[in-house]
């Protein structure tokens, strides 16, 4: 019966979600084609709007990086039998787990000074690396938390079977835990990088030039309500198009990993 | 010192730890403070009944089964789901209320106010969250159970209501309740278009008397506070809901 009553939703969504690809970018082409004075205007600030959307891109990689590598590290920290190890990793996961993204956004943004003194030199310290700290964070503690889960869900009878092969406790993660993990803990990981990807509009907030920054200083600069409306789409279709290919590659990979 | 009460006492204590929370003592900053913790709280208890409530109906919609009802639902699902909650905030209070504005005659006639578009931009955000869990949940209900309920003659409707829903609900408790702390978090950002929540209001504070640190534990202890609150409760109504036998 379930069989028959899904049949005719995937088959709307089946079209739906190829559509979807292209959706976002189409509208913005048809509209610009339909009224060319609005086009000819977009496509003036095109470079403007895609210099803004260059630097998402870069806060986006930076963040997963870091809070990939601090994430996993804190992840295993969380399972060290010594609680030295385990409480101070704990604690920080928990709080920056709950905290939303823009305060720490700004919690970087103020707390750390817009220059540094290093050698006698006066290095300055940009604002969009202070988005990529408070983003990272934010994505550590995401991150140590899959780590954990993902290295929880391995079966213990495996662990005992590396001791009995004579692998050391830190052998054992390395050859055999954590490759089993990376598969388990990847589609988790995609939606972390997805959510991030879009956290970093947040930076505009704290005069980060990123697109939606563009997109703001577009349409004061330009003054058409139609202009408004089209850049903010521009906006959206961006996100969109980056986003959107990731959480249907994620929706496969864990079908795919449910099934196997 | 003479009149010690807890204010004075609390900022004399951590002003011994290096920690500046003098602004408390004074009438003005410490108001504007405390409204954005009731701001919040108040963001907070309207936006997630809205949440629920879309959130239910656009599971109906997807499950349905007729393609005129879940194809917008669908769209709408992945389109919220993949843009940032920001960008669809300044959309609406740019372009929506722009032309909401226009309709009414000028800005002045204008009843729906920043609050009313944090309220509906993160609430249907959260919504389309809701929906993908609860969609999952009804599309687990055993088809054997929806075909006894056929053949005791509830209608589809009923079906939904009394059978689909209810079970789905609770199997789909702890996805919701993760959808319910992003929406808390969520609600930050309605300080981009100047809703005096908490975020805001702190701003307002360390601009005047730079002391981002000291605001921040707060801000990361009272968000901390507010999601165990609604994680605690969350486990709450899945213990009180528990149908025996059913493994739910």
């Amino acid at each position: 019966m379930s069989a028959i009553t899904s049949q005719p939703t995937s088959s709307s969504g089946g079209i739906l979600r190829y559509i979807g690809f292209v959706a976002m970018p189409l509208l913005v082409v048809i509209w610009s084609l339909i009224d060319p004075t609005l086009g000819a205007e977009l496509v003036k600030w095109v470079p403007y709007l895609a210099s803004g959307f260059w630097m998402n891109i870069v806060i986006t990689f930076s963040a997963v990086t870091l809070g990939t590598i601090a994430g996993v590290l804190l992840g295993l920290m969380q399972l060290a039998p010594l609680w030295l190890i385990r409480w101070p990793a704990a604690i920080y996961v928990q709080i920056f787990r709950n905290a939303p993204a823009l305060v720490l956004i700004f919690a970087t943004t103020y707390i750390f000074p817009f220059e540094i003194v290093a050698f006698g030199q006066y290095l300055p310290f940009p604002d969009w690396i202070k988005a990529v700290i408070g983003l990272g964070i934010l994505a550590s503690a995401y991150i140590a938390e899959i780590t954990r889960g993902a290295v929880l869900s391995i079966p213990t009878t495996q662990w005992e079977a590396t001791k009995g092969l004579g692998f050391s406790r830190l052998q054992a993660l390395r050859f055999v835990i954590l490759p089993q993990c990376i598969r388990r803990s990847l589609p988790p990981w995609m939606n972390v990088a997805s959510s991030i990807a879009m956290g970093t509009s947040l930076a505009s907030l704290v005069g980060v030039h990123e697109l939606m920054h563009a997109a703001t200083d577009a349409s004061t600069a330009v003054r058409r309500l139609d202009f408004t409306v089209i850049a903010y789409v521009v906006v959206m279709a961006a996100f969109f198009t980056l986003c959107y290919p990731l959480s249907r590659l994620t929706r496969r990979l864990e079908q795919r990993f449910n099934a196997g | 010192m003479q009149d010690m009460n807890p204010t004075s006492l609390f900022v004399d204590l951590t002003g011994r730890l290096g920690l500046n929370y003098e602004f408390l003592l004074t009438g003005y900053e410490a108001q504007i403070w405390r409204d954005g913790f009731l701001t919040t709280l108040y963001l907070v208890a309207i936006t997630i009944p809205v949440s629920l409530f879309f959130g239910v109906i656009f599971a109906a919609c997807l499950t349905s089964g007729r393609s005129w009802l879940s194809t917008p639902v669908r769209a709408f699902v992945e389109l919220t789901r993949n843009t940032p909650t920001l960008v669809q905030l300044m959309f609406s209070f740019l372009v929506l209320n722009t032309v909401v504005s226009n309709l009414v005659g000028g800005g002045v006639n204008n009843p729906l106010s920043p609050f009313f578009w944090v309220v509906a931009v993160v609430g249907l955000h959260v919504a389309a969250l809701h929906a993908e869990a609860i969609r999952g949940g009804i599309e687990a209900v055993p088809a054997s159970m929806i075909e006894a309920a056929r053949g005791m003659g509830f209608s589809q409707f009923e079906i939904l209501r009394f059978v689909q829903i209810p079970l789905a609900l609770r199997s789909s408790l702890p996805a919701i309740v993760n959808g319910l702390i992003s929406l808390v978090k969520s609600t930050t950002v309605g300080n981009a278009i100047a809703v005096s929540e908490i975020t805001y209001a702190s701003i307002m504070v360390w601009t005047q008397r730079d002391n981002v640190v000291e605001l921040m534990i707060v801000l990361l202890a009272f968000f901390s506070l507010i999601n165990f609150l609604i994680a605690r409760l969350g486990t709450w109504v899945e213990r009180k809901l528990a149908v025996p036998g059913y493994g739910l």
